[in-house]
């Protein structure tokens, strides 16, 4: 007999939970700017440091958010921020979590004094309320995105030493650790194909809202003049530049303002949403 | 702790040593940097022309006796601007801290009860915006909204221009002219703190509903709250007098939390709301590199820190039976 | 959940849907209360200021009394003339008991009269601090103030000042010769940044308590509008020196007192400062003139013009004194009064062939960007076109200006020079200083100016720094290219020569680190020691010249000034030594 064909159904497609509904949006947010940061220079509509119309002109369809006070269009530099801001932030937050990684992972790995060494360091650095500190280090070193950047660097990687060091600690008890060194496997193995794996969880939820943090922080600093430097369109400066003409011609302002509230929203969303997938619970701050 | 301050401290000093640029062009003024005489005298009396060493041996030393140095702007002592100033910030602070964490309960509990409806989308909408938007932007926008257009709040500052503030017992406005009896003062202070601490309260808002949400929704799948509920008790019963109870046990841990976080984003409020408090100052010593002044609040805020970390510890033992019956 | 719990979830639900709106509706009721009775707040504390005001009305009654006997004979003789000058009535000016309230960005570098330099400085000191000679409204005219009257002798270089013996300082002691020996002497040994107007001066005798004699070390035909600045104000020596004052500046101690107190002669005394805050003036109820209009003036820090404009048509403020053209264009309020006027400030570029950084900058190269840039666009894009341009370092209005013409942009010349200069494309250092001053913002014109070097193949790298960050860097290495600002220490144009010039101790020669230009010493010594108004005139003009032709200072818009106050304040204006003199101010 001829097998009769049986109609199986596919495979139900669900998509993870993470990838649903808010989160989705937010990815498809930073999707967008993303490619807009990579990608403007080759179709900006207009030069972003140039003068291209009358000062201080409001919305119109020629120039979306106006011009400012030196004449350049204001919807062309929200876009070219991107250029500065998402960078920033990725730089910060790699750096953050090697560094932390190691610092954690060694502390965690290796305890003992080693442990209680870094911990205080981990402890004083976290002692100090991180825009303060972030302000005091890049006054010092100078104005400028990369001294601010170095800055930023310095003030977020405690938190992920200390997340990282939670996780080595609660792995390293496992009983299959125990087992792997029986068998004579090497403590960076061990660190490498066990510990490591289980500990990028709470990593990546937190680097994902950290990332919006971190463009917050970025557009604080230059806001109050030591960030980025003119005529960088930088959201922050941009900000600063319209407080001054404080809303009599609100756009100069607003634009760089919602630019930065859609970015930072659209990291929660996609933050938050992993933290319900994975369940994790918010540890080390 | 002892050892924690002493790490800060030194970590500060290093800091404000880090920078290439020259304090003393504040004290002498321009014209006098090329002469080498009044450099001298004016390092002299400064105690800029030791070693570093001994210069931070030096500061230690006035640290443990309380004396923060002079501020190089000011030219008064570093603990003096911070007294002055103190109460401003602490006002500002503990106001925005109990409207956010209260408001944040309440948004917390409705969006917990109201799961996955309309409602609940909202309120967490609401508050996700607290957590993501620049507050120093959001100052501005309040501020064109309120002040500028529609006039229904008064602008920066702490009162009004010529308002002269009351006698001073605690420093905080709104208290001291209650203790006066000065109503008028009492609702002009009021007034013009709405706008500065709405700001700070509604990132407050967002951290604790999302706080409170997360842990009642945690209770509603434990074993006694369906019990409750089987029995019959009334909706609100279970939540108030059971769930709520434990819920908000994450929230205490984060009341220390909140008040540090809270301190860090005054910084840039009072800027825009011309907000004489700490923040401020910390701001304007940072950008004129006057060190002891930089020094001075971060020590102190690092302090605080410290302090409003032992103390939620503290509560959290009192609330949490177990810890203290462990 | 269960039916039975459904049910009162539902019977709740509605509870808490009436609980939220209700309390939606009072939060905004009271809101709403609280707003409309916060327009009437004001007046409910200026009622409360009525009451206390009350009590310095008291006590300013009998001052006004006893003083009335002897302010006859000086507020006749003294002020004469300047009432004759200002409002051309004899009216004395009406006494407020409200506070006045003005609203400024202020620039405090310090509050002890030696060493204080700056624009709110002047103001401070003027109402503070009185100097020996008063300047009229129409800033020409030298009044009596702390000296009735003044000789010189033919070389202008012996001036004697006879001391009005009814003047007493605010603790109720009266004004010596030995005063003004020890306040002039403070400011020269300070060597604050004012010090520069006493730099010629030699000896300073006293040969009697009211008579005070000055030999110059050179002629010096300057004096008596130096005499004039605010910074010669004259300070109580007897107060000062017990809290460690000196006119030594390795010895002298007082400067921190000075940041809380005051030790003058004129109508207001210092009541408190905060930095960053505001700046209160109480009056000085022993005054020895006419009595000070106000019981109080509070100075706010107030950064944005938007802001001081909202505040000025709330009545929050009463003298807004950094409006900026733009805000001033919609400020069509009948409580308040917007007056343009010109003025003698201005922003200029430094160029500094000496600094680190700046070896490219020969003369052809800054003669080429003299020539690029676009001196109406500055205009425009800083003040809206509210001010003017400015050929030389001393600004429109003073001797010497006269004929000098304006700078005019020529791109076409410009590009032929840099390629005469034959070095390409370079890139310089422009570290400037985070300033708005005079309704300019610095980034915003270094921007500009960013723009138009970049058409003639120049790239500047803008690095904005606090002010007090970017002097050391100035004092220090010094900057390719930079901007400031200044406004008139007094009336006299040799201030710019001083100020500017490549002359023996100017601070751009200090800054620039150029050599001295020997024809402009000479040419400032000559008309130091011309008494002819006319002939110092001319000599002014070829300094001039020779200032432009050293291509350092480029000054870039001398803006207008706005005076911005509420209707029922009188006595606004502009002084060319002073900035503001509260004294002439009044309220209804």
């Amino acid at each position: 007999m001829t097998a009769v064909a049986i109609p199986m159904p596919r495979a139900a497609r669900v998509r993870p939970k993470w990838l649903r509904g808010p989160s989705l949006i937010g990815i498809c947010v930073i999707g967008l700017l993303t490619v807009v940061a990579i990608t403007v220079p080759l179709w900006s509509p207009n030069d972003p440091l140039a003068s291209v119309g009358p000062r201080l002109l409001g919305p119109s369809w020629k120039h979306l958010m106006g011009t400012d006070a030196l004449g350049r269009d204001v919807f062309t530099r929200t876009l070219w921020g991107t250029r500065t801001s998402l960078p920033v932030a990725v730089v910060v937050i790699v750096s953050a979590v090697v560094i932390g990684t190691i610092i954690g992972g060694l502390a965690g790995f290796f305890g003992g004094w080693i442990d209680a060494t870094l911990m205080r360091a981990v402890d004083v650095t976290m002692a100090f309320p991180p825009f303060l500190l972030a302000m005091a280090i890049t006054a010092s070193l100078g104005p400028g995105i990369r001294n601010a950047l170095i800055a930023m660097v310095l003030v977020w990687w405690p938190i992920y030493a200390r997340l990282l060091r939670a996780q080595v600690i609660a792995v390293k008890q496992r009983e299959y650790v125990d087992s792997a060194y029986a068998i004579g496997a090497s403590r960076w193995l061990v660190f490498r194909r066990y510990i490591l794996p289980m500990a990028y969880t709470p990593i990546l939820v937190n680097a994902t809202m950290d990332l919006g943090q971190v463009v917050l922080l970025t557009a604080s600093l230059s806001f109050i003049g030591l960030g980025a430097h003119p005529p960088s369109p930088e959201w922050g400066s941009m900000i600063s530049e319209g407080a001054d003409k404080n809303f009599y011609q609100w756009w100069i302002a607003a634009s760089p303002g919602i630019a930065i509230l859609l970015t930072v929203l659209a990291f929660n969303f996609v933050g938050d949403a992993l933290r319900d997938s994975f369940d994790v619970k918010d540890t080390g701050r | 702790m002892p050892l924690l301050l002493l790490g800060i401290a030194t970590i500060v000093f290093i800091v404000s040593r880090l920078t290439p640029a020259d304090p003393l062009v504040s004290i002498v003024g321009e014209r006098n940097l090329t002469n080498p005489v009044v450099v001298a005298a004016a390092k002299h009396q400064w105690g800029l022309d030791q070693s570093v060493f001994v210069q931070y041996l030096k500061y230690m030393q006035h640290l443990l006796q309380g004396d923060l140095g002079t501020s190089f702007s000011t030219r008064q002592p570093v603990v003096h601007d911070l007294s002055q100033r103190l109460p401003a910030t602490m006002e500002l602070t503990i106001v925005a801290l109990v409207f956010g964490t209260g408001l944040g309960i309440a948004l917390g509990i409705l969006a917990a009860r109201k799961r996955n409806t309309i409602i609940d989308h909202v309120a967490r909408f609401f508050a996700l915006i607290g957590s993501s938007m620049p507050n120093f932007w959001a100052g501005l926008l309040f501020l064109y909204i309120f002040y500028n257009r529609f006039h229904w709040l008064p602008g920066p500052g702490r009162l009004a221009a010529r308002a002269k503030p009351p006698g001073h017992i605690t420093g905080f406005f709104t208290i001291d002219s209650l203790l006066h009896g000065d109503f008028t003062t009492f609702k002009d202070s009021v007034l013009h703190l709405v706008l500065p601490a709405s700001v700070l309260a509604w990132g407050v808002i967002g951290i604790v509903s999302r706080l409170v949400r997360a842990s009642l929704l945690d209770e509603f799948s434990t074993e006694y709250v369906k019990v409750a509920r089987a029995m019959g008790l009334r909706e609100r019963t279970v939540v108030n007098a059971h769930a709520l109870r434990n819920a908000l046990l994450p929230t205490i841990t984060i009341v220390g939390f909140l008040f540090a976080y809270l301190i860090t984003q005054a910084v840039l409020v009072e800027r825009i709301f011309s907000w004489p408090g700490v923040g401020s100052y910390a701001v304007t010593s940072s950008v004129k590199l006057d060190y002891p002044a930089i020094i001075g609040v971060t020590v102190l805020v690092g302090f605080a820190f410290l302090l409003t970390n032992l103390i939620t510890d503290i509560v959290y033992a009192f609330a949490d039976p177990r810890i203290r019956l462990s | 959940m269960n039916h039975i719990g459904q049910h009162h979830t539902l019977r709740h639900k509605r509870r808490v849907g009436r609980g939220l709106t209700a309390g939606a509706l009072a939060a905004s009721l009271f809101i709403a209360a609280c707003s409309s009775s916060s327009k009437s707040v004001t007046p409910a504390t200026s009622g409360a200021t009525t009451t206390s005001a009350a009590a310095t009305a008291t006590t300013a009654a009998p001052t006004g009394g006893s003083t009335a006997g002897t302010t006859a004979g000086t507020t006749g003789g003294t002020t004469a003339g300047t009432t004759a000058g200002t409002t051309g009535t004899t009216t004395p000016a009406k006494v407020s008991d409200k506070a006045l309230v003005i609203d400024r960005s202020m620039d405090i570098n310090s509050l002890d009269p030696s060493v204080a330099y700056c624009d709110t400085c002047q103001i401070f000191l003027t109402a503070v601090y009185e100097t020996l000679i008063g300047l009229d409204s129409d800033n020409k005219t030298l009044v009596p103030r702390l000296a009735l009257k003044w000789e010189s002798n033919t070389d202008q270089t012996e001036f004697t000042f006879h001391l009005n013996p009814k003047a007493t300082f605010a603790d109720g002691s009266p004004v010596t010769s030995a005063d003004v020996k020890f306040s002039w002497e403070r400011l020269k040994g300070l060597k604050g940044a004012a010090s520069y107007l006493v730099a010629t001066v030699k000896t300073i005798d006293t040969p009697d308590p009211e008579t005070v004699k000055v030999t110059m070390s050179q002629p010096n035909s300057a004096f008596l509008a130096q005499v004039n600045a605010s910074y010669l104000g004259i300070i109580n020596m007897k107060a000062a020196v017990a809290q460690g004052a000196t006119t030594d500046a390795t010895t002298d101690k007082a400067g921190t007192w000075f940041q809380s107190n005051s030790a003058g002669s004129g109508p207001y005394t210092l009541e408190s400062y905060q930095s960053g805050d505001s700046l209160k003036f109480k009056a000085n109820d022993k005054y020895w003139g006419s009595p000070p209009t106000f019981p109080e003036v509070i100075m706010q820090q107030t950064d944005s013009a938007v802001t001081q404009r909202q505040q000025l048509e709330s009545g929050d403020a009463d003298i807004a004194m950094q409006i900026s053209a733009d805000v001033a264009k919609d400020m069509t309020s009948s409580d308040t009064v917007v007056k343009k006027v010109p003025s003698f400030n201005y922003v200029y570029l430094a160029l500094s062939p000496g600094a680190k950084g700046g070896d490219k900058l020969t003369p052809t190269v800054r003669e080429a960007i003299r020539d690029a840039l676009d001196y109406q666009g500055l205009i425009d894009v800083t003040v809206s076109g509210a001010g003017l341009p400015q050929p030389s370092p001393i600004p429109n209005g003073f001797a010497g200006t006269e004929g000098l013409d304006p700078p005019k942009q020529d791109l076409a010349k410009a590009k032929q020079l840099m390629a005469d200069a034959g070095v390409g494309n370079i890139t310089l250092d422009a570290t400037f200083p985070t300033l708005n001053v005079y309704g300019v913002d610095f980034s915003t014109a270094m921007q500009k100016v960013q723009t138009d070097l970049k058409a003639i193949g120049i790239t500047l790298t803008l690095t904005p720094l606090e002010l007090s960050v970017w002097a050391t860097k100035i004092g220090s290495d010094g900057i390719p290219v930079t901007m400031l600002y200044f406004a008139p220490d007094h009336t006299d144009s040799s201030q710019y020569v001083q100020y500017f010039g490549l002359v023996p101790d100017s601070q751009w020669t200090t800054w620039t680190k150029q050599p001295v230009v020997k024809n402009e010493t000479d040419l400032l010594n000559q008309a130091f020691a011309a008494q002819d108004a006319t002939k110092r005139a001319d000599l002014y003009n070829q300094l001039a010249k020779a200032m432009i032709a050293d291509q350092v200072i480029i000054p870039v818009v001398n803006p207008n000034l706005f005076l911005a106050s509420r209707s029922d304040i009188k006595g606004m204006h502009y002084s060319a030594c002073c900035n503001l003199d509260l004294a002439k101010l009044s309220r209804g």
